[in-house]
């Protein structure tokens, strides 16, 4: 084969930097963003008359991230960013933090080699290298998104579902001739965890992708990662491994006015300790199917999929399985309440404000999650022991307000928890967005209606002896936007959950093996409301008032029964 | 067939040979947390008159509903010696061979067999009789049957309430006497020692394996409840230069400590590979070529030791024992 031309690399890149591009940019450029946020809160037990906890509580700081962008020379960016924070109430520099917030160096060796070293985000596929959107308050209303917003943005978790790691990578391309239009070669390696010089190594994610691009129809991909040891950093004995390989294929084909894509993606996963003297700790081998059938009319706005998976009970690939969110993690608003002060459930009102349950860092296990809020995806598309086909159909035109799809789940688990019986899972979720704004208004104006409504379930059949599982939730999600003056909007927006039935929650040890089960007689609601006005100031800056009322019930803990009222102050603006 | 269908069919057979259900399942059995309990087949004992010393050993039996913790129990009705064997499972198949779990070993006595399970209130009961205790295990330098070997060297201080004697009290881990030592010593560390020579037995060194790693010295101690200030001292003597004499300052000579613990009696068991050399109780370096080799042993020496300011200090002795390829099983 011969190869006609190498080097492909990067006219994209140098767009997207805007450093190496070839219009004249400044050598430095100041970037970075800025918030004040104000909380008042208001804790209300309903269960019983709580003497102990203090029931108001305000909180809030204002912060600046400035960052410098210097390119010394058309092939480089250097990019520092510090962060100055200010906690209410910090007095003659008392609750003031500096914190350097990134720091890379990128840019493009040789005309042909792409590379960033220090802070970077990275992304491989769904099941080597994904960062999987929190439950329940992802694409929220903005009423409620703003919150969400705020955590996410603190800890570089973005709508792409990349992972922020700290490290080093490497791009390349060689385009051909024929048969094979282009190849693309992408390597990453970062440190996830550093020696303690006494039993914790130094502990190294790294990742390659191989990409195929036949044609404009076909794509191939090879995919590797490995998380692992550094043997001789410590004085443990033992190494963590834990490689995970995969293959992915893509495939498009426009006939008449429909665009057909076939996407799939299969592979195996290790996870292992060796040199380990301890021979408990389990080797866990496991496998993973996924193929996608996607439809789309490029006219009428028209679209489906149809989606087959298999994920092995034994998968692990804890890039793309670490969750947002630690279920095991503390919140730092009314921690412990009634009269007996324990501890306070975490709510989805934490999930959305609570920075402390937030990890940035992969973790090794599988981490704990909450059944009431998604018992059937926890660790997202790559949550292990689940075989499923999933149906969606949906509607999105731009000459039309309404846009709309549903989204059907049915699957069971691979391998029984406690007994050869399977679970069964099945999901149906309807999502409709009304944007009138351009029909109703020559300028414009935002308005727009967004509603979702999620139901869950998951059975097993019991026997004479052990109880059978029947666990279902409900989630009604509603939001509006309404800009009634130019750059003033009126927001709200309403989220009830509610969960009932029985469920056998697995116990696992430090290696992930199930050692019993904890029985969860789950009896509950959240509800939360939003009302308030946001001014924009541009598309990038705006200031928000919100008021929020939360009410909590569930049957496990009478202290779990309160309400939370809640006023927002939020300045935010990027630059 | 279409080239553009060979992934799809692909990607189904994959499918449906994930979706077939497996056998196996995660985790503990739920039948054996929530199914009901009760004893299928009853305790059986194989042989219910069991004479150790020719080696014989007996067999339990039994069959329960469902998986679970349970726990045999042979308990001495003379010596109150236990053997304790802890399982889970649904199905009991477990030989005694005349083990104990804890001290004193077993006699020629009647014995309570008990079994128990966990969060049951079951218990199921039986008895069975030891004719003759088990045979000694390994190279004896003394279980104090016969007394002090007249061919050790024993040195006593002079100080109050000496008590460097064999007693038979009934209170023996093994057989019917034990060797006491015990008394108060205002000026020493020292109370006594026995120095156990090669040449008690009739051999220039002890009959051992050249084998450190697969040697092991064994002893069981007594720490009565009321003294926790004594601590004895296990010296080994080697001969490196083959002259039939230990040396000093010039061979080996390792060492090990006894302190503190549990009241009562205790098995002892140190691998010999796994000994040091110590110098007033701390590790330092080999004295001689530093190897270990226990078939150059000359020379074993007890040390009982406390602090002088401490008072009255007491411990008891029996069954020492060199034995080969593991611990002492008593």
């Amino acid at each position: 084969m011969k190869i006609n031309y190498i080097a492909l690399v990067v006219s994209v890149l140098l767009i997207e930097t805007t450093a190496m591009g070839q219009q004249e940019t400044r050598k430095i450029t100041f970037t970075g963003a800025a918030r004040a946020q104000f909380y008042s809160d208001y804790y209300q037990s309903q269960n019983e008359e709580d003497t102990i906890t203090v029931p108001k509580l305000n909180s809030g700081n204002t912060l600046v991230d400035l960052g410098v962008i210097m390119r010394p020379n058309p092939q480089m960016e250097i990019q520092g960013m510090v962060r100055v924070r200010n906690d209410y109430g910090g007095f003659w520099g008392a609750g003031v933090s500096f914190d350097v917030r990134q720091l890379y160096v990128k840019g493009v060796a040789g005309g042909i080699v792409r590379y960033q070293l220090g802070d970077i985000n990275y992304k491989l596929t769904p099941y080597t290298l994904w960062n999987t959107q929190q439950e329940l308050i992802s694409n929220t209303p903005f009423s409620f998104q703003q919150q969400t917003d705020v955590v996410n943005y603190d800890h570089f978790y973005n709508n792409d579902n990349s992972w922020r790691q700290q490290g080093a990578s490497a791009e390349m391309a060689f385009e051909f001739g024929k048969w094979i239009r282009e190849i693309e070669i992408k390597t990453v390696a970062t440190r996830l965890k550093t020696t303690d010089f006494s039993q914790t190594n130094d502990r190294i994610f790294s990742g390659f992708h191989l990409g195929l691009v036949q044609s404009e129809h076909l794509r191939f991909g090879f995919n590797y990662t490995n998380v692992f040891d550094i043997y001789g950093t410590s004085r443990s004995m033992a190494t963590f491994h834990h490689p995970v390989m995969t293959v992915t294929m893509n495939y498009y084909r426009k006939v008449g006015s429909w665009l057909h894509t076939l996407e799939g993606e299969a592979g195996r996963s290790n996870w292992y300790y060796k040199q380990e003297q301890d021979d408990s700790i389990p080797d866990w081998q496991g496998k993973f199917a996924d193929a996608k059938y996607k439809l789309r009319h490029s006219d009428n706005g028209l679209y489906g999929s149809v989606q087959v998976k298999y994920v092995s009970s034994d998968f692990r690939s804890i890039g793309a399985q670490t969750k947002r969110v630690n279920f095991n993690g503390s919140l730092s608003a009314f921690q412990r309440v009634g009269n007996a002060q324990v501890l306070r459930p975490i709510t989805m009102v934490d999930l959305m404000r609570e920075s402390g349950l937030y990890p940035t860092q992969l973790q090794t296990n599988l981490m704990a999650f909450a059944p009431q809020y998604d018992n059937i995806t926890p660790y997202g598309e790559a949550t292990p022991n689940r075989q499923a086909s999933i149906i969606k159909v949906g509607y999105e035109n731009k000459k039309s307000p309404l846009s709309a799809s549903v989204t059907y789940y049915r699957g069971q688990e691979v391998r029984g928890e406690g007994t050869t019986t399977l679970r069964g899972f099945e999901r149906y979720e309807v999502d409709a967005s009304f944007n009138a704004g351009r029909f109703i208004s020559a300028d414009d104006k935002d308005a727009s209606v967004q509603i979702r409504v999620r139901n869950d379930r998951t059975s097993r059949p019991g026997t004479e002896s052990v109880p059978g599982i029947n666990l279902s939730s409900r989630t009604l999600t509603a939001g509006m936007d309404f800009e009634f003056k130019k750059q003033w909007h009126l927001i709200g927006a309403f989220q009830l959950l509610t969960y009932t039935g029985f469920e056998l929650k697995s116990i696992k040890d430090f290696n992930d093996e199930i050692y019993n089960f904890s029985e969860l007689n789950l009896e509950g609601s959240e509800q939360l409301a939003s009302a308030g006005f946001k001014y924009s100031f541009s598309d990038k800056a705006f200031l928000s008032v919100q008021y929020y009322k939360f009410f909590n019930n569930n049957n496990e803990l009478d202290e779990a029964l309160f309400t939370d009222k809640q006023w927002m102050l939020l300045y935010q603006i990027n630059f | 067939m279409s080239k553009k269908l060979i992934f799809p069919i692909l990607a189904t057979i994959l499918f449906l040979n994930g979706c077939k259900p497996e056998d196996a399942f995660d985790g503990p059995d739920l039948e054996d947390i929530y199914g009901p309990f009760f004893v299928s087949e009853l305790l059986t004992i194989s042989d219910e008159s069991i004479d150790l010393a020719s080696g014989e050993s007996t067999r339990f039996n039994a069959k329960f509903s469902k998986n679970l913790n349970w726990k045999l129990e042979i308990i001495g009705l003379s010596s109150g010696a236990r053997h304790v064997h802890e399982e889970f499972s649904s199905i009991m198949d477990y030989n005694w061979n005349g083990a104990t779990s804890i001290l004193p070993m077993f006699r020629q006595e009647s014995c309570e067999v008990r079994l128990t399970f966990e969060n049951q209130l079951d218990t199921l009961r039986d008895t069975l009789a030891v004719q003759s205790i088990r045979p000694l295990q390994g190279f004896v330098l003394s279980d104090f049957e016969s007394g002090v070997n007249p061919d050790w060297d024993p040195f006593i201080q002079s100080g109050s309430n000496m008590s460097f004697t064999v007693r038979s009290n009934g209170q023996a881990a093994q057989g019917n006497n034990y060797y006491d030592m015990g008394g108060t010593v205002t000026w020493d560390w020292l109370i006594g020692l026995l120095d156990i020579p090669a040449s008690a037995y009739n051999v220039e060194h002890f009959p051992l394996s050249n084998n450190p790693s697969d040697v092991y010295f064994n002893t069981m101690i007594y720490k009565p409840a009321a003294y926790d200030n004594g601590l004895t001292l296990i010296q080994f003597r080697e001969d490196d230069n083959g002259d039939g004499n230990y040396t000093s300052g010039q061979e080996d000579l390792w060492a090990f400590e006894i302190s503190g613990g549990s009241d009562g009696w205790s098995t002892i068991s140190k691998r010999y590979s796994d000994i040091v050399t110590l110098v007033n109780g701390s590790e330092t370096a080999p004295i001689g070529n530093g190897l270990h080799e226990p078939d150059k042993i000359v020379k074993v020496s007890i040390l009982f030791l406390a602090n002088p300011a401490s008072g009255y200090s007491q411990a008891y002795l029996d069954y020492i024992t060199f034995t080969t390829g593991g611990p002492l099983q008593p």
